[in-house]
């Protein structure tokens, strides 16, 4: 009550009429009220011994008054009293040189604090006296004039009061105990040298070496105002710790401060939805505007953001703790088995959780221990990178999300993360000719791959086909210096300067110029510099000569630093008893973490071919260079897809195609329906629940991934739980199959259909046979092909049962050394990139984006590889150019056949520049500047597109063939600039 | 005279030629201060967009909007061999008005013509680099045998009788007029009478390479001869002025690492030089 009356503002008064008054006449006063408080005291003090403590221990806190209750007007003028003593004491300045002022003096001679704390422990002890005896302090605290806390007499029962409030659970004690907490640290911040005292009278306690912090813990993952000033206040305490080794030691080893920040993590991340909702087609990832919604996902960046600041500023010891424990506490334990849940739904909002969580962490050392985890962390044996990476080749929206989380990925500008992704396919060179590798660091003076880019143009999009408004051509005139044409031959400037005056001079016929292809070069430029200053911390050149491509070993993978390290901790990390023992408080798990054992893995049935095919007899296979090989799942893929087309694509090495994958895959999975009706379905897993939109979400997580699917019926007895898994996988099908047999069948074909209809202009498509919604009957054919004659380098022994039933060999032994491979990274962007007219607008403005943002990157290795046309490769790999010289024929095709084709590039290069100047407007808005030019730069806001007008987005091959001519001036752009940027000495 | 080549106050000081530590940007194409090269020969300017109506496959067409750029491009990247080369005694700087024009000034440091300031201008063919080697003229004809006494243009087509793109470079053209001044040719002269004194009677020669030396450096502090912001110009070593610029040419050294600070954009690396392996840094593990 006295504190309330003090917040109450009676206080300013009380300080005006204080300010003048002299401080003998104060002392005497608080003298005075003390006698008469005491007296009071006294009275009620069973025990006459006012000044000892040792009645502490005896007292129960929580329980009523032990000595008979103290009559109301007595405890009220104890409060009144005590009032105007605290005002004085506040009010006091300090003495000459730093000196007690000689009320504090009193206080801490007399033990004043400590005894009105007594006093209110006899009477009773609810939560509103402690309230009040909290809001005491932090007045005191936070408004005294002189230090008061180096003084044991006002910090111990200080430390009391905290301790007996550690259990409360009212909301409005906690609020009031965190602020004064958060007080404190203040004052701990601002002067180290209390830190020791606070160490000292918890030593005296027998309690927690360091009760504040303690104290603080369990409010860490509260939402509002009370978690934010705990956070707040253990930062401040964290950034202490940092100086002071014993502080940092304490934290790290007695307490539950980094187990408790990362299992929060684990608990908090269980309570988000598991499925989002996405509200369109162009969403791709988790926005400001989307989280902002959603409280839980709120709750779980501020943790983030919290772990994020500590790592900041904590000391190393405590640093490195809280990072082990987030990855082996919930990185690996959690966020992994969600990333390989069972529906695709799901599956993508992990993935689109993960990729917000990349951009919203900044602090080197926790995106090291997202990247680790996400390169080189093995779930079930697969590493989650590959997982990713298979999934960009998903339909739905989760191969779009999977493109969002490798746009944040790559624009991180990580040498790990592109070293994994695509350079270590690149260092052995051997994707080009021997004679090449020279041409590597080789630069493009004059412009000649931006020249074969650009000539790719199709013609319905050249400049001159387009009306004025939206060519964004402007005329700009040329003008030579006057002393040009006085020093070349006067004939051949005839031809296009009749005269010119000094300054400017108009040349005869204006030419016109793409003036957006200005911006291009504009943002080029940027990206390149930015991306050139950012890789200087990088190790090596990647230049075809650092990292040397003969000594290139690219080694097994281990799981990172971080296990061991943990291992080595928890062993370290002996528990002690701690006093009041700090509530720690997980958030309540309202969800369980997902349990790896119940999850249907989705995937994991790639290793268990993995598996089998590392114990089957390689002889054939040469030890060395594993990596040039592609991932298992990828070559099954795209062995299976061309046995499947049987002869009208064999070329080996031709990157697999999609819809063919589809198409295998569809009828597989028709045969599965076929044999999965024969059997019984006394297996039903229970999470089943069969409903038609589970049921086409389970095809099309089996559609994306056939290797996976394949390996069902090739795996053996080796590993029991993989074949659990994967029993539940195929029964899960086979049940699926059964209730909605043909209803399945249909929506195969009908996904087939959709996907073929923008593919008419692909040389593999040419034959039209293999995509034919494929019947039982076919089926039966196809089994009795001998499959072995398209794949006569393996070895018999190598031979798996397929899904069908069918004579099949691993492709394990496939791949030599010798066969160059880029990487799947790049093969699968290449292969959506190829399928550019039937991907919809926002999957190829997301790839155009990627491809763009990797062809930024200054090392010689990729710039050549991505951008320079004049490199010979390998016959076998295939360069972006020759990807984009076919979508080129696809759309010169498809224009040939169309009437009005350039009526709707009209329309949607229309529907496209308003959606540029809408974001550019809602971009300025937003940012108040920084222009963003160019398609590329303003792709990935969230900004809702305008309605288009004339043209419907599903016409994705009209916006794609714009999208495509865009793309070739943003290529073009950037390999200008290489041809500049990338050579100017860098000086240390 | 000053050190260093003090040139005229610009507004827009951004394009510098020769140091090599000066900064990371090459002259950047910037809108509407600078007006693009002219047309190259083999680019046929559109004349009217609707009037070329032809829609069959006008490759040709597509190009020749782009043609420009293609120009500019090869001019800079040209520009950055040069500094690359550092090339002694040799600053060069393209014209404000037109890339295809470059200012430059040799300083010769020994041999016949030491203590030598010679200005000139480079000419570049505007079908670079398709067509002939650039030219090379001083302001002040040098009395010298590949110097034509009138013109003042130096004899480099002897040195690059055919220009062959991705051979020859614009700073071999610098290169070379370098060497004539250390190493005299006199071989079908420009400027007989020097090549006769200097075979029949090298003293005279001599002596009227001392006197060419001292009239061009008595016209240093002319104004420049082509009137153009960029355009090389000396003056008298005056501090008020000069000083602060010789301060920071001497600290710029430096400057890349303040740069970095700063700097918001900074990669993520924890692979051990000399290693392919993801996190193989020792100190991978965050520790300080």
């Amino acid at each position: 009550m006295m504190a309330s009356m003090v917040a109450n503002g009676s206080r300013d008064g009380q300080s005006l009429v204080l300010k003048g008054v002299d401080p003998e006449t104060c002392m005497i006063v608080f003298k005075n009220h003390w006698a008469q408080v005491v007296k009071i005291l006294e009275k009620h003090d069973p025990l006459r011994n006012t000044s000892s403590l040792s009645s502490l221990s005896v007292i129960n806190l929580s329980s009523g008054p032990r000595f008979g209750p103290v009559p109301g007007d007595e405890a009220n003028a104890v409060q009144n009293y005590v009032e105007h003593m605290l005002f004085l004491l506040m009010e006091e300045e300090s003495g000459q040189a730093g000196a007690m002022g000689p009320i504090l003096e009193f206080v801490v001679m007399e033990n004043v604090m400590e005894r009105l704390f007594v006093w209110s422990l006899r009477r009773e002890f609810t939560d509103d006296m402690k309230l009040e005896q909290l809001k005491m302090y932090e007045m005191l605290v936070g408004q005294a004039h002189q230090p008061l806390l180096h003084h044991k007499p006002i910090l111990r029962p200080l430390m009391m009061l905290l301790s007996s409030c550690s259990g409360t659970a009212a909301p409005a004690v906690e609020a009031e105990l965190v602020l004064l907490l958060n007080q404190l640290c203040c004052v701990l911040a601002k002067d180290p040298s209390v830190l020791e005292m606070f160490f000292h009278t918890s030593e005296d306690q027998g309690a927690t070496n360091f009760l504040i912090f303690s104290l603080l813990i369990p409010f860490i993952h509260r939402e509002g105002t009370v978690g934010q000033q705990a956070r707040d206040a253990l930062l401040l305490i964290m950034s202490l710790s940092a100086e002071n080794e014993r502080v940092a030691q304490h934290i790290a080893e007695n307490t539950f401060f980094c187990p408790v920040l990362a299992t929060g993590l684990s608990g908090l991340y269980s309570s988000l939805p598991t499925k989002l909702e996405v509200p369109g087609e162009e969403w791709h990832g988790l926005h400001r505007e989307d989280w902002l919604h959603m409280p839980a996902l709120v709750q779980f960046l501020n943790s983030l953001e919290f772990c994020n600041a500590v790592i900041q500023v904590a000391h190393p010891l405590i640093r490195d703790q809280l990072v082990s424990y987030i990855y082996n506490g919930f990185l690996v334990p959690v966020l992994a088995p969600a990333l390989h849940k069972l529906t695709l739904e799901e599956v993508m909002t992990t993935t689109a959780y993960l990729d917000l969580f990349l951009r919203s962490v900044s602090e080197p050392a926790l995106l090291q221990t997202f990247l680790s985890f996400i390169l080189l962390h093995r779930h079930e044996s697969v590493h989650i990178l590959d997982t990713l990476v298979s999934r960009i080749n998903t339909p739905f929206q989760l191969g779009t999300v999977s493109l969002a989380l490798f746009r944040t990925l790559i624009g991180l500008y990580c040498e790990d993360v592109m070293l994994q992704l695509v350079l270590r396919y690149l260092i052995p060179c051997n994707h080009m000719m021997l004679s090449q590798r020279r041409v590597v660091r080789e630069r493009d003076c004059y412009s000649v791959s931006a020249a074969k880019f650009l000539a790719l143009t199709p013609t319905c999009c050249t400049p001159d086909h387009s009306p004025p408004p939206l060519r964004q051509l402007e005329s700009i005139l040329f003008s030579k210096g006057s002393e040009v044409a006085a020093h070349t031959d006067s004939s051949e400037k005839k031809s296009f300067s009749e005269k010119h005056h000094e300054n400017s001079c108009t040349i005869g016929s204006e030419l016109y110029l793409d003036v957006s292809y200005l911006h291009y070069l504009y943002d080029a430029h940027l990206g390149i510099s930015s991306c050139i200053r950012a890789c200087q911390v990088w190790s090596a050149q990647y230049d075809g000569e650092d990292p040397p491509p003969e000594k290139y070993q690219p080694g097994v993978l281990e799981e990172p630093w971080l296990k061991s390290r943990q291992t080595q901790m928890a062993l370290k990390r002996v528990p002690q008893p701690l006093a009041p023992r700090p509530r720690v408080c997980p958030p309540p798990p309202r969800a369980e973490p997902p349990s790896v054992n119940q999850e249907l893995e989705w995937d994991d049935s790639y290793d268990v071919c993995q598996m089998k095919t590392a114990e089957a007899p390689v002889e054939s296979k040469p030890p060395q260079l594993p990596v040039s090989e592609p991932p298992r799942h990828i070559q099954e893929m795209r062995r299976t897809a061309i046995m499947l087309v049987n002869g009208s694509y064999n070329e080996e090495n031709e990157f697999q195609d999609d819809v063919m994958v589809y198409d295998l895959v569809a009828k597989k999975d028709a045969r599965e329906v076929e044999h999965g009706g024969g059997k019984p379905k006394g297996s039903e897993s229970e999470d089943v629940q069969p409903g038609a939109g589970e049921v086409s979400l389970k095809n099309g997580l089996s559609l994306t991934l056939p290797a996976a699917v394949m390996a069902d019926n090739g795996k053996s007895s080796s590993d029991t739980k993989a074949k659990v898994q994967t029993d539940c996988n195929s029964n899960v099908q086979n049940t699926t199959a059964l209730e909605l047999g043909d209803d399945l069948l249909s929506q195969y074909e009908e996904l087939i259909r959709t996907l073929d209809t923008q593919a008419g202009g692909k040389p593999v498509q040419a034959d039209g046979e293999s995509k034919k919604p494929v019947s039982p009957l076919e089926e039966e054919e196809e089994e009795e092909m001998d499959f072995t004659s398209f794949s006569a380098e393996t070895p018999e022994a190598e031979k798996v049962q397929l899904p069908f039933g069918t004579k099949f060999r691993s492709g394990s032994s496939s791949r030599s050394q010798s066969v160059p491979f880029t990487g799947p990274f790049v093969s699968v962007l290449l292969s959506r990139l190829e399928n550019m007219l039937s991907n919809s607008l926002y999957v190829n403005l997301l790839l155009t984006g990627i491809l763009a943002q990797l062809a930024s990157y200054p090392q010689p290795l990729l710039r050549s590889f991505l951008l320079n046309t004049n490199l010979v490769f390998q016959p076998t790999v295939r360069s972006l150019y020759q990807v984009l010289a076919s979508v080129k024929n696809q759309i010169e095709e498809l224009a040939a056949t169309r009437t009005d084709f350039p009526e709707l590039i009209t329309a949607a290069q229309h529907w496209m520049l308003a959606r540029e100047t809408l974001m550019a407007a809602a971009d300025k808005s937003r940012s108040g500047g920084g222009s963003t030019h160019g398609e590329a730069g303003g792709i990935l806001k969230n900004s809702p597109p305008p309605k288009p007008k004339a043209i419907s987005l599903d016409r994705t091959e009209v916006f794609a063939t714009v999208l495509y001519t865009e793309f070739l001036k943003e290529l073009a752009a950037v390999a200008q600039e290489h041809s500049i940027l990338s050579y100017i000495p860098m000086e240390e | 005279m000053s050190a260093n080549t003090s040139r005229k106050q610009r507004p827009d000081n951004e394009e510098q030629s020769g140091h090599g530590e000066q900064r990371a940007s090459p002259a950047r194409l910037s809108l509407g201060k600078k007006q693009l090269p002219p047309i190259p020969k083999n680019a046929t300017p559109i004349t009217k967009p609707a009037s070329s109506g032809t829609p069959a496959q006008s490759a040709n067409g597509t190009h020749a909007s782009y043609g420009p750029f293609y120009l500019e491009y090869s001019l800079l990247a040209e520009f950055t061999l040069v500094i690359k080369q550092k090339l002694p005694g040799i600053y060069v700087q393209p014209s404000y008005k037109s890339a295809l024009m470059w200012f430059g000034v040799i300083f010769i440091r020994h041999g016949l013509y030491q203590d030598g300031v010679f200005k000139f201008t480079v000419y570049i063919p505007d079908n670079y680099p398709d067509g002939e080697c650039p030219k090379l003229v001083f302001d002040i004809p040098v009395f010298h045998p590949l110097v034509d006494p009138v013109s003042g243009e130096l004899d480099v087509r002897r040195a690059f009788t055919k220009w062959r793109r991705n051979h020859n470079h614009i700073w071999q053209v610098l290169m070379y007029a370098r060497t004539i001044f250390y190493k005299i040719n006199t071989t079908e002269p420009l400027n007989p009478e020097a090549a006769v004194l200097y075979e029949k009677d090298v003293q005279l020669f001599k002596s009227k390479v001392v006197d060419s030396v001292k009239l061009c450096n008595s016209h240093l502090f002319d104004h420049p001869k082509i009137d153009d912001p960029y355009a090389i110009s000396f003056s008298p070593w005056n501090p008020a002025v000069h000083e602060e610029a010789k301060e920071r040419m001497f600290t710029c050294k430096r400057r890349p690492e303040d740069h970095h600070k700063g700097m918001q954009v900074s990669g993520l690396s924890w692979v051990k030089p000399g290693s392919t392996q993801p996190f193989s840094k020792d100190d991978s593990p965050p520790q300080s």
